[in-house]
Parts: C-alpha cells; structure tokens; sequence
C-alpha cells in the first residue's frame, strides 16, 4: 500500500515539473517552427531557423537591432556584476574583519538601507540620472548598480564565519590586507560569491522598469526593453519574437544551470 | 598598540569611506530628493515649487488610487492562498521522495530565473484567445476562456502566472525549514500514539512559522512591485483591473510628467507595503523553540 502511494507521488511530481517546464519547451520548440505552424501543430511538419536569421539581420533594417541589444545587455550585466561582487568583497571584509570605531553603525545603517524598496528611488533617480546628463546612456543603466548593499552584507555574514587566526597567520607571513580578500577570504567565500553574482547578474539582465524610463534609443537598448517593444509594435511576428525571448532567457538559464548547486546553498543559507 | 588601533581605523574608514561616498550619492540624494519631490509641484522642466501635502490630499481623492488598493488586495487573495497551499505541498513532497530530488528542485526552479519580458511574452502567448490552452480547453469542453479579457480572470491569471514563477523559490525555503525540524519530536509523539494529521498540525507548522512568514513577507513585498507582467500583457486593463501602484507610479511621473505626484504614490505605497507585513509578524509570528 505504502508503495502505491510512492508510485502515485512520483508520478504526480514528475507530472508537475513537465508542467512547469512546459512554457519553457513550448517557447523553445516554437521558435522553430515555421510561422504557420506555430499555434496549429504541437510537433512541426520540419524545423527552421527562419525566425532566429529573421531576429539578427532582418530586424536591423526594421530599426530594432537585436545583436546590438544583446551586446548592451552582455555589457551592462557583466560590468555590474563584476563590480559587485568585488566591491562587496572589499567592502564586505572591512565590515567584518577590521575593528575600527564605527563599524557597527556602519553595519546597522546597510541594513536599514535593504529595508526600503528599489521603487521608492526610481522618480528621484531618474531625477539624479537626468541632472548628470546620463538620460539614453548606457551608464544610467549600469551606475546605480555598481554597489549594493545586499551583496556586502552577504560578504560580512559569511566572513564572519572564517577563524581570525587565519589572517592573522596570512599577516605573520608578510600578507596585505589586499592578498588577504583576494587570495583568503574570497576562495574561503567561494559559494557566497557565486550566490550575489548570480542574483546580481539575473536581476539586472532581466530589468525591465529601469532601463524602459531611462533609455528611449533603441541602439542603447537593452534587450529586455527592446523584446518588450518589438513586441508591441510588430506583434504579428510571433516567430521572431519567441525566438527573441529565447536568446533573451537563455543566458539566465544557463547561469542558473551553472550555479544550481550555490543556488540551492544559498536557499537554504536563508536570505533574511 | 595606540597605533594599531589607528592604522585600523583608518583602514577600516578608508575602504568604507567609498561606499559612503557612492551611497551618498546614489542612495543619499535620491532619498532625500523623494521627500522633496512628493512635497513638490513640478514637470521636470518649469521651475519646481512646494505645494506641501496638496500631492497626498489629491492622492486619497484620485479614484485610480483606489482602484489600485482594491486590486492590489483582490491580487493577494488569489495569489497568496494558491502559492502558499503549492509551495507547502511541493516542499512536503520533496521531504517524501529519495530519487530525482534534484530533478524536481531544478524543474520548478528554473521557472524563478525565467526573464520577466520573456515570460510575460509567453504567457499572454499561451493563454492568448487561439493559444494553445484555449485551444486544449476548447476540444475536451467546448468552450474557450477569455484569460485577459475578463477582469477578474485577468487578475487569476497574472497571479497564476506570478505562482508558476515563485513556486520553486518558496517551496525550497519551506523545505529547508521542513528538514530543520528534528526527527526525534516526530518520534516521541508517535510513541504517543499522534495521528499523521495531529503531527502535522502540532509540530510541523508551529515549528516552520520562521520559514512560513519569510515566505509571507516575501509574498508581501512581491505584489506591491509588480509592474512587467501587467504592463506588457493587459497594459492594467481591463477596466484599469490589473492596474497596479508600480504602473500608476511609472504613468505620473514619465506619461503624464508629474514625478512629484508619483513620488508621494510611491512612499504611500511603500507604507502600506510596510503595513501589510508590520500586520502579518504581529498575527502570524511566533516564538519557536525546538524543545
């Protein structure tokens, strides 16, 4: 009896996570598919890559430069990611690992700063952004994100579990501060690291909001900003645009794949 | 040892002192400029002027505000009952199963990294009036489902869509609470005699509430950010039902040029946010102890 049951959970789980992975083959399978076929025909008379040609040349003649968008995006999200995780590795250490007066304030005013949400700053950053002549450049995308607050409280909190005696030997042998993070505490804090990159890099290469409010020319658009609009404008190209969202999630998913092991860690780590 | 002390003060101050600088700047001045702007009467071009509190008596007299609370409260109705009841349900079940646990967790993960616009996208694609799920509903009953174009059907729908896409996230975080739970309590009441029901509701929830409320909070701060998924698929249509405060913030300050009015929206916003979750700890949270 109790291996009946078994049976029946696993069937409905793996029934379940079809079902959840099913927007993502549907997308998949449709983009190449030839357009006709796309609503009408679950497995296609033969498969094209028409829509993904159509995306990267034709598209261009269209004034919606995908490839261009895909760089911008490639861009901006590696040099924020960059930046994060190695200004939060810094930032993070000095935080935990030297005593100087003020630390704990300093501690406290990060976390009274992860209380307020992303969207009250919008309209006063935008305010910001237009002030420094920024507005339609690349940097109003990537300045307000080259630090966060999140990612060096995460660096703290897990620095603080490495034993001081380590540095302190690494000082004894003539070490730095700086070959301490570099060469120490940040293979020490490798899983940390993987978690705010990845975070880092999802949620600024998925923004939409941000980017849509500051960048109006679409050769600085990101691709998130262009997908959406191509797919107001020129809805009727179905196939182009599912392949667009494919380019558009892949590298997420691919991250993800990658990483799955510190994102399960960093689950678990609970991110209070 | 006196200068020891100060070479690490100033160590310490000197790495700091650049993130307060960029804090200042990109944190500091931006919130500050909030307080001044929500206080303000301004187009971003003709001088700006202080109108006081004027922004937030035509706030609590617009009708789209109100609109947007009433929607915002009908959204977490669906949403919040249907992930938590999933989640609990997913996160049971992997503490049940041996194999393919990883293949589940991934499986319903990987809808938490789907990308906002792209799964927007496909959505309104899939759930469209000749879409596939129309098209499944229409051969085994006949009949097609406006998903869109009905307004309370357009809420379910965002809010299905918005569950598809957290459940994974949620269900892993009841589950490491699950698996903190120490067997041997578990053991002891059935030398009691505990029925599977009894356990359930004497042990397990009271000792996952940590794990529940973080969902909650999450579930919380969630919907009063939505903005993507309705402004790319029913534009907060219809009859303004899935207009949410993220979108009339987006639609004062950049369509109708007033940011001083979306600036008191978005601290009202982030009050009632703030409220909403204050009144959750207050019912939900309590004291847990293992013992």
């Amino acid at each position: 009896m109790k291996k009946f049951w078994m049976i029946v959970l696993y069937i409905v789980l793996f029934g379940a996570s079809l079902l959840w992975i099913y927007p993502y083959i549907w997308m998949f399978m449709s983009s190449f598919k030839p357009s006709a076929e796309i609503f009408t025909k679950f497995w296609p008379s033969h498969f094209t890559g028409e829509h993904y040609k159509f995306i990267l040349s034709a598209a261009e003649a269209m004034q919606r430069p995908f490839v261009r968008a895909l760089l911008n995006s490639i861009f901006i999200s590696f040099t924020v990611t960059f930046a994060v995780v190695f200004s939060s590795a810094f930032i993070g250490y000095a935080l935990s690992k030297i005593n100087f007066r003020g630390q704990k304030a300093l501690f406290n005013f990060i976390i009274f700063q992860m209380l307020f949400p992303g969207f009250m700053f919008i309209v006063p950053l935008y305010v910001l952004i237009r002030a420094l002549g920024l507005v339609n450049t690349l940097s109003a995308i990537i300045l307000p994100g080259l630090m966060s607050a999140w990612g060096i409280f995460m660096f703290a909190q897990s620095y603080k579990s490495v034993p001081n005696e380590y540095i302190e030997a690494a000082k004894m042998d003539g070490a730095s501060d700086i070959w301490v993070i570099l060469r120490l505490m940040i293979p020490l804090s490798r899983s940390t690291a993987s978690i705010v990159g990845m975070f880092t890099f999802i949620g600024i290469w998925d923004n939409f909001m941000w980017p849509l409010i500051v960048i109006s020319d679409y050769n600085k658009m990101p691709l998130s900003v262009l997908l959406a609009s191509f797919n107001r404008e020129y809805g009727i190209y179905v196939g182009p645009i599912l392949a667009g969202s494919v380019i558009q999630t892949l590298p997420m998913v691919l991250i993800f794949l990658i990483f799955r092991k510190y994102f399960l860690q960093g689950i678990s780590m609970s991110l209070k | 040892m006196k200068t020891l002390k100060r070479r690490e003060n100033i160590k310490g101050w000197s790495i700091s002192s650049v993130y307060l600088v960029y804090t200042a700047i990109f944190w500091g001045y931006p919130f500050v400029w909030l307080f001044i702007l929500a206080l303000s009467k301004w187009n971003f071009l003709t001088p700006r002027r202080f109108i006081w509190f004027n922004n937030f008596i035509k706030l609590f007299m617009d009708d789209d505000f109100w609109r947007v609370v009433i929607n915002t409260f009908n959204f977490m109705l669906y949403f919040i009952p249907m992930v938590l009841i999933l989640s609990m349900l997913f996160a049971l079940a992997l503490t049940k199963v041996k194999y393919f646990k990883t293949f589940f967790m991934l499986s319903f993960l990987v809808a938490y990294v789907s990308s906002g616009v792209a799964y927007s996208i496909i959505f309104s694609k899939l759930f469209a009036v000749n879409g596939p799920l129309n098209k499944l509903t229409y051969s085994l009953f006949g009949v097609t489902i406006p998903w869109f174009s009905q307004p309370q059907l357009a809420i379910l729908s965002i809010a299905m869509m918005v569950t598809w896409k957290f459940i994974g996230y949620y269900g892993l975080i009841l589950y490491s609470g699950l698996v903190a739970i120490p067997k041997a309590l578990y053991e002891a009441a059935e030398l009691d005699g505990a029925t599977r029901w009894i356990k359930f509701w004497k042990i397990t929830l009271p000792l996952l509430n940590p794990s529940l409320v973080m969902v909650l909070v999450l579930c919380i701060s969630l919907t009063f950010g939505i903005f993507t998924e309705p402004f790319l698929i029913t534009g907060g249509g219809p009859m303004k039902r899935t207009y949410t405060f993220q979108m009339m913030i987006y639609t004062n300050a950049f369509q109708k040029l007033n940011p001083g009015y979306a600036s008191a929206l978005a601290i009202v916003t982030a009050l009632i946010s703030f409220g909403c979750v204050i009144l959750t700890r207050k019912l939900i949270e309590r004291e847990v102890s293992y013992s």
